[in-house]
């Protein structure tokens, strides 16, 4: 898997999120701007990859763990172009694209394309591995919206309230965003969860993994973080932390299938 | 031996605010403090500014070294247990005249430009007045002081943009919940920072909230700032309810403690909360700022703030200072001819009486003179005073210009022996002698 479009895809999304990182520190606008174009380049060969990827294995594009990471980052990346246009997410980017990046890097761990068996294919598969891909999507993009929220506010009690605390958006706003994106990623996950343990079931049983365990433990902070949000009020650090360690858990399980997937190459 | 014009006092700059707090006097009980402070240290009159950030004591002294150990002393008694010995700072001569004038124009104050420091001391001026301890000499160098800040305004840019600690605080509200449309906020107690703050928060279309311990206040102010009075009883529900608290009683302790504030958290559902406590001494417990989803900012969390602002307005605090710096240096010329006044008209009247007095004895001996001829006679007697007057009065102006006019002077009032000039300047100088520097307008308060 890792092509030269993926590499240059890789370099992309490297330069794109240092000169995010670079805008958020020093708030030179013209470095924002190649931060943006970056990214949209990233974006462009980044398609490409997958797209070069599919006419080489003639496979879908949800078959395979690494091809889902993939679609998952760039679906993260489309995503936060589009938030982009909205002038105070902007500075979010020094938090998100790193994450696009990990992410995108896990779809290349692996040297060839690995496929699900032929005997384990079920209609369930697409349905259970997209809904995750947009699930986790969401919680990606939360967990980098509580990075910058638990950042605003160590800034705002540390009384250092110029230049980065300037350029971030406003604690409420990442909170209710953070909320938002919790909200939206918290159903498709539990779809995930649930259509993953029914196909297990059907293909031979429930056999407990490292990765399922991490995906079951990444549901339950995610439902605690959400209950406590809706049923009491729960914001603020607590709330952003909790979803950091949610998707903390969604990455341990999308890492234990891959290494499970490279163990079975 | 002269008098010489004196400051002495903290500020933000040498003293926290545990300090501060301590020595701050409330604005009704200025008039009798500052009676018995220069009273205490056998001063004839002075002005005592009382604000959040400084406390200074600016009058004239023939014995800085003294009078500024006797007020120190009072301070300390005031400041127990805090010893303010090593926060305490004084000025002299040019150096006080200059520091008067920064402090009014607001370039000495902690959030550089602010207006409000000029009607805190127009105010503190007043209740000098009120207590009766204004001379000629302060109402003179206030009235400076007042016509400088004006200048400082409206020359330059140094009072534009947000710099108050009311912007401030606004633009902190903001970066906490964004939009601030129908964010309530609450004021408790009646202060004109507070009431700043009130009017910039509405500007914002937040909806404003008043308790006040005088419901009377908190009606006024309420109207005042198109927002609903509360009283003070219901101070817990209404932060219970509140997203920004701004807080400037002159309560000596802790209104909002953390106890209550213990409470209040538990029924807010974790909503963040702005706390902004303006008062000295302060109204809230440090110890609430460490509550979950709450921020607290004090008057010395706002200075942090303000000097991130000063780059950024460097360049009209140096038009600034260079404006301060031309009135200083007219207002110690007028200073430095109130010594001169009085040895010019004591030597004219010295010279004027012994040639009067000749003329007259020889006159009496003339016979047939007409009216016309004495005239005559008077005005060469003018003309030989003024003749001779010319080269040391040249000699005395110049030397008024310069760094050794005191000795100059000396030397003159012993050589046609005019006596004492203390006898004579008080009375002449600084009631007759008007400030009128060159292209700045009168002397006259304003």
């Amino acid at each position: 898997m890792t092509t030269p479009l993926f590499l240059l895809t890789v370099a992309l999304y490297v330069v794109s999120s240092t000169l995010s990182f670079l805008h958020l520190s020093k708030g030179d606008a013209g470095t924002g701007r190649v931060a943006a174009q970056s990214l949209a380049a990233a974006i462009t060969t980044h398609t490409a990859f997958l797209f070069a990827d599919h006419l080489a294995t003639g496979r879908g594009f949800l078959n395979d763990i690494h091809q889902t990471l993939a679609i998952l980052s760039l679906l993260t990346a489309i995503g936060f172009l589009v938030a982009m246009r909205s002038r105070r997410l902007r500075s979010l980017a020094a938090f998100v694209t790193p994450v696009i990046l990990l992410i995108f890097l896990g779809a290349g761990i692996k040297l060839s394309v690995g496929s699900v068996p032929r005997q384990v294919e079920s209609l369930l598969l697409p349905v259970h591995i997209g809904v995750n891909v947009l699930g986790i999507v969401a919680f990606a993009l939360a967990s980098a919206v509580a990075a910058a929220y638990l950042i605003q506010e160590r800034l705002l009690r540390a009384r250092k309230i110029s230049g980065v605390f300037q350029r971030l958006p406003a604690l409420d706003v990442l909170d209710s965003l953070g909320l938002r994106l919790v909200t939206i990623g918290f159903p498709l996950f539990t779809v995930g969860v649930v259509t993953g343990s029914v196909w297990a079931a059907r293909m031979g049983g429930l056999s407990f993994s490292t990765g399922q365990g991490f995906a079951v433990l990444a549901w339950a902070c995610f439902a605690v973080v959400l209950i406590a949000r809706l049923a009491s009020g729960w914001r603020g650090r607590r709330a952003a932390i909790g979803t950091m360690f949610g998707f903390l858990c969604a990455m341990a399980a999308l890492l234990g299938y891959v290494l499970r997937d490279i163990g079975s190459t | 031996m002269a008098s010489e014009l004196f400051v002495v006092g903290l500020s933000h700059h040498s003293a926290p605010v545990e300090v501060r707090e301590r020595l701050a006097v409330p604005a009704e009980q200025l008039p009798d403090a500052i009676r018995r402070l220069l009273a205490a240290s056998e001063l004839e009159g002075g002005v005592l500014i009382s604000t959040c950030n400084r406390v200074e004591v600016v009058t004239y002294t023939q014995d800085p070294k003294r009078t500024a150990a006797r007020i120190t002393e009072h301070l300390n008694q005031r400041s127990t247990p805090h010893v303010v010995d090593g926060y305490v700072y004084q000025r002299v001569g040019d150096e006080a005249v200059r520091h008067l004038f920064r402090v009014a124009a607001g370039l000495d104050s902690m959030v550089l430009g602010e207006p409000q420091i000029l009607g805190q001391v127009k105010a503190a001026y007043a209740c000098a007045s009120e207590a009766g301890v204004v001379t000629s000499l302060v109402s003179r160098w206030f009235s400076r002081a007042f016509a400088v800040a004006k200048r400082v305004r409206t020359e330059t840019g140094v009072a534009s943009g947000h710099v108050s600690v009311s912007s401030i605080a606004c633009d902190l509200a903001e970066k906490i919940f964004g939009d601030l449309t129908d964010r309530r906020v609450l004021l408790v107690g009646a202060g004109k920072m507070s009431e700043v703050a009130a009017r910039s928060l509405a500007a914002r279309g937040a909806k404003l909230f008043v308790v006040n311990r005088s419901p009377e206040r908190a009606e006024s102010l309420a109207k005042a700032c198109g927002g609903t009075p509360r009283p003070l009883e219901a101070l817990a529900t209404e932060i219970n309810e509140a997203d920004v608290v701004i807080s400037s009683t002159a309560n000596p302790g802790f209104v909002i403690t953390y106890e209550l504030m213990q409470g209040v958290t538990k029924t807010r559902r974790h909503r963040p909360l702005f706390i902004i406590d303006i008062a000295v001494p302060r109204d809230v417990d440090p110890r609430v700022g460490t509550l979950n989803n709450v921020f607290v900012y004090d008057m010395d969390d706002l200075k942090e703030v303000a000097q991130t602002n000063l780059s950024l307005r460097k360049r009209e605090v140096q038009r600034a200072e260079a404006i301060v710096e031309t009135e200083v240096a007219l207002f110690t010329q007028w200073m430095n001819s109130l010594q001169l006044t009085p040895t010019i008209v004591a030597l004219r009247e010295r010279f004027r009486e012994v040639v009067m007095a000749e003329l007259e004895r020889t006159t009496t001996r003339l016979s047939n003179m007409t009216d016309k001829d004495r005239q005559m006679l008077n005005a060469m007697a003018e003309a030989m005073v003024n003749k001779l007057l010319h080269g040391p009065l040249a000699e005395l102006k110049r030397a008024n210009e310069s760094a050794d006019d005191a000795e100059v002077i000396a030397v003159a009032r012993r050589l046609f022996q005019l006596g004492d000039p203390d006898a004579t300047s008080a009375s002449v100088s600084l009631t007759d002698a008007e400030f009128t520097p060159a292209g700045s307008g009168s002397g006259s308060r304003s």
